[in-house]
């Protein structure tokens, strides 16, 4: 008895359960939670109306990059939460531009009112991609998706009378004009297109992120960190793949849709090939897989990094630059840059829900047994 | 018949490319548990230095073997300072590593040696009269040697992986890192020759496919092939070397085919057709053919 005795009596006593915090503790909800929340909003709003007055070309850039967002926040929802690698969603990209292109052209369909189209035929196309999931797993769960997005631009070349093959497909800007009720003239399209690609990229953040917090949220990371013990607990993992494929895509084609009103220029070869799959994989990782703001970060390193390199080094040498400054990145921030920031925030400052369990315990401490 | 055998004939020949670069995919895979998507530039890039020896008039074979020992030494070190010391953080990170390689080898081949084309010598003869007829079909001398190529480096590799002390223990990774890292295998050593390995493989097929291929050597030759190579790995079931061999050929098999006879495809579906059919089959057999089950704990 004494020998089992002996050492609890050495032990040194616990640490209370609760470190001190060091660090500032910020509850969601709280007052000072919607202040930075609201600090933040109004900084983005300040960033749009810098960006907004930049000469047009930048103005041009800065849609580009609210679009590759908007794809890769799709691209996150399959790839980043529900841990299907896709190295298809060029093929989503393409379709809702194509879709766009065709209406608009074709049909003279208003441009806005192609996009709930887009979406639409994307969000049934990415079901039937999705299909092959509830067998096929991981790298070759890949290869069908690259099975997509290699045969996206030979099914257009091939549909000739429809997209008009590999000589493409070009939208009249007359088509492509503002809305009237916007009191913008034809020749401020870029500004339009720059405020329409924002404003959808902040609702399809929005959307997103309630997607990810939702149950459909967690039944969709459930099944990305263990497939088996998620079924076990009563998530339906082919429901939850199959329909995140399909909503990846409606977001990714969303985009695309925007990319044709922007562009107003398809070809099979131009952006809609397996090398704009590789760009957003890139975008999402370099971003930050799994995060909220990751997308928007990655999108502006896939379209500024290239650009920058390209301006100081010439030609084939910027895409060695870029190739190796991505390896470098990897090397140096492996969570990518969001992840990698959001890690360096919590020495600073922490977020927890309400309802976590510290919480819980702080408001009303355990009571003594007497 | 004689359409169908020269259709057949070339099927095979594109077929023993797509093999020997699946194959360099499958041993590296065997090792890493990643699929290489910089091993087609890689092969590019060694190709491009063969060829640009040739044109310091040095003789097309000592090209070859160059190019061979400097795929197995670029290999090596890619694994030795890229690959290893992101692989233990996420799958993710090597797949980017190697979408940056894949990126940068590329432009750093058109950086050194331009954008236009290059004509290639073939290692065989390839001159208009070089062919056996059989059944009315030429078989040209230099498809002859790309097989030749595949058979000899089959017998080569099993070879080292049945009977050499390294082979052994790359089999021995490739089943269990651990228990062989506590049998005494030194792991590092052997999965930097399994890279540097494959690397060689896939400078093979480079050197190989660049006189057959239609546009020659550019620096997008390398990327269609690749596609085709991944889909046989994957169809042939990524961890095994029989499944590589046979997923190359059926793959360069079927689009010769499938573009010859039905005609809606023409030339222009036939990686299209192609993909298809295999993932159709991989929903019969989500492992490849040759792919060996994994089994899941809960």
């Amino acid at each position: 008895m004494t020998t089992i005795d002996t050492p609890e009596k050495t032990v040194a006593p616990r640490p209370s359960r609760t470190p001190k915090p060091r660090r500032r503790i910020v509850v969601e909800g709280s007052a000072k939670h919607r202040g930075i929340q609201a600090l933040s909003a109004l900084l983005v709003v300040l960033f749009l109306l810098w960006a907004a007055s930049q000469p047009l070309f930048r103005v041009g850039q800065f849609t580009n990059v609210f679009i590759i967002a908007i794809a890769i926040v799709g691209l996150n929802l399959v790839t980043g939460y529900t841990g299907l690698l896709s190295i298809g969603h060029s093929a989503f990209f393409g379709l809702g531009a194509y879709t766009t292109g065709i209406l608009i052209t074709k049909y003279e369909f208003a441009p806005m009112s192609t996009i709930p189209v887009a979406v639409v035929l994307s969000f049934v196309v990415g079901l039937a991609v999705g299909l092959p999931s509830l067998r096929i797993k991981g790298l070759y769960l890949a290869l069908v998706t690259l099975a997509v997005g290699v045969s996206f631009p030979e099914i257009v070349r091939r549909a000739e009378d429809l997209t008009g093959g590999a000589t493409g497909l070009v939208i009249r800007s007359r088509f492509l004009a503002p809305p009237e009720w916007t009191g913008l003239v034809r020749a401020e399209r870029g500004i339009w297109m720059f405020w329409l690609s924002a404003v959808t990229l902040m609702l399809v953040m929005l959307l997103a992120r309630f997607l990810v917090r939702s149950r459909f949220g967690l039944a969709m990371m459930a099944s990305r960190d263990h497939e088996i013990a998620a079924a076990a607990n009563g998530v339906n993992v082919a429901r939850t793949k199959i329909l995140a494929f399909g909503i990846s895509g409606a977001i990714t084609g969303l985009a695309g849709s925007l990319f044709a009103q922007y562009i107003g220029a398809l070809s099979p070869d131009g952006s809609f090939t397996l090398l704009k799959s590789i760009e957003l994989v890139t975008g999402l990782v370099l971003g930050g897989i799994a995060t909220q703001i990751g997308p928007v970060v990655g999108a502006f390193a896939v379209v500024f990094l290239p650009y920058y390199t390209a301006s100081f080094t010439s030609g084939p040498l910027s895409g060695v630059v870029f190739g190796a400054l991505l390896i470098a990145i990897v090397f140096v921030m492996p969570e990518g840059i969001v992840g990698r920031l959001t890690l360096l925030s919590r020495k600073v400052v922490t977020f927890l829900p309400a309802d976590h369990p510290s919480r819980r315990k702080g408001e009303r401490p355990p009571e003594e047994p007497t | 018949m004689e359409l169908f055998l020269e259709r057949l004939i070339s099927g095979l020949t594109n077929g023993s490319i797509y093999a020997l670069l699946a194959l360099a995919l499958v041993v590296v895979f065997r090792g890493t548990g990643t699929l290489n998507f910089a091993q087609g530039e890689l092969a590019l890039f060694t190709t491009f230095v063969a060829w640009w020896l040739t044109t310091q008039s040095i003789p097309v074979w000592i090209a070859i073997v160059a190019a061979l020992v400097l795929g197995f030494v670029m290999g090596a070190l890619i694994e030795r300072t890229l690959i290893r010391p992101v692989q233990r953080r996420n799958d993710m990170a090597v797949l980017i590593v190697a979408l940056g390689l894949f990126t940068g080898l590329n432009s750093l081949a058109g950086l050194l040696w331009g954008s236009e084309t290059k004509i290639m010598p073939s290692p065989f003869p390839n001159g208009l009269d070089d062919y056996v007829s059989i059944g009315g079909a030429r078989l040209y001398f230099d498809a002859l040697g790309v097989w030749g190529a595949l058979i000899v480096l089959m017998f080569l590799m099993t070879l080292l992986f049945k009977k050499t002390k390294i082979g052994l223990h790359m089999r021995a990774v490739a089943d269990n890192p651990e228990s062989a890292t506590l049998a005494g295998v030194r792991t590092s050593r052997v999965l930097a020759i399994g890279w540097g390995l494959s690397g060689a493989i896939g400078a093979l097929a480079g050197v190989l496919v660049t006189p057959l291929a239609p546009q020659q050597l550019g620096l997008t030759t390398m990327f269609s092939i690749f596609i085709a190579a991944s889909a046989a790995a994957l169809f042939g079931g990524l961890d095994s070397l029989v499944g590589a061999i046979v997923g190359g050929l059926v793959i360069g098999v079927l689009e010769a085919m499938l573009t010859g006879y039905i005609s809606i495809i023409g030339g222009s579906l036939q990686q299209t057709s192609a993909l298809i059919i295999i993932v159709a089959i991989l929903f019969v057999r989500p492992n490849g053919l040759f792919g060996t089950q994994k089994l899941v704990r809960v």
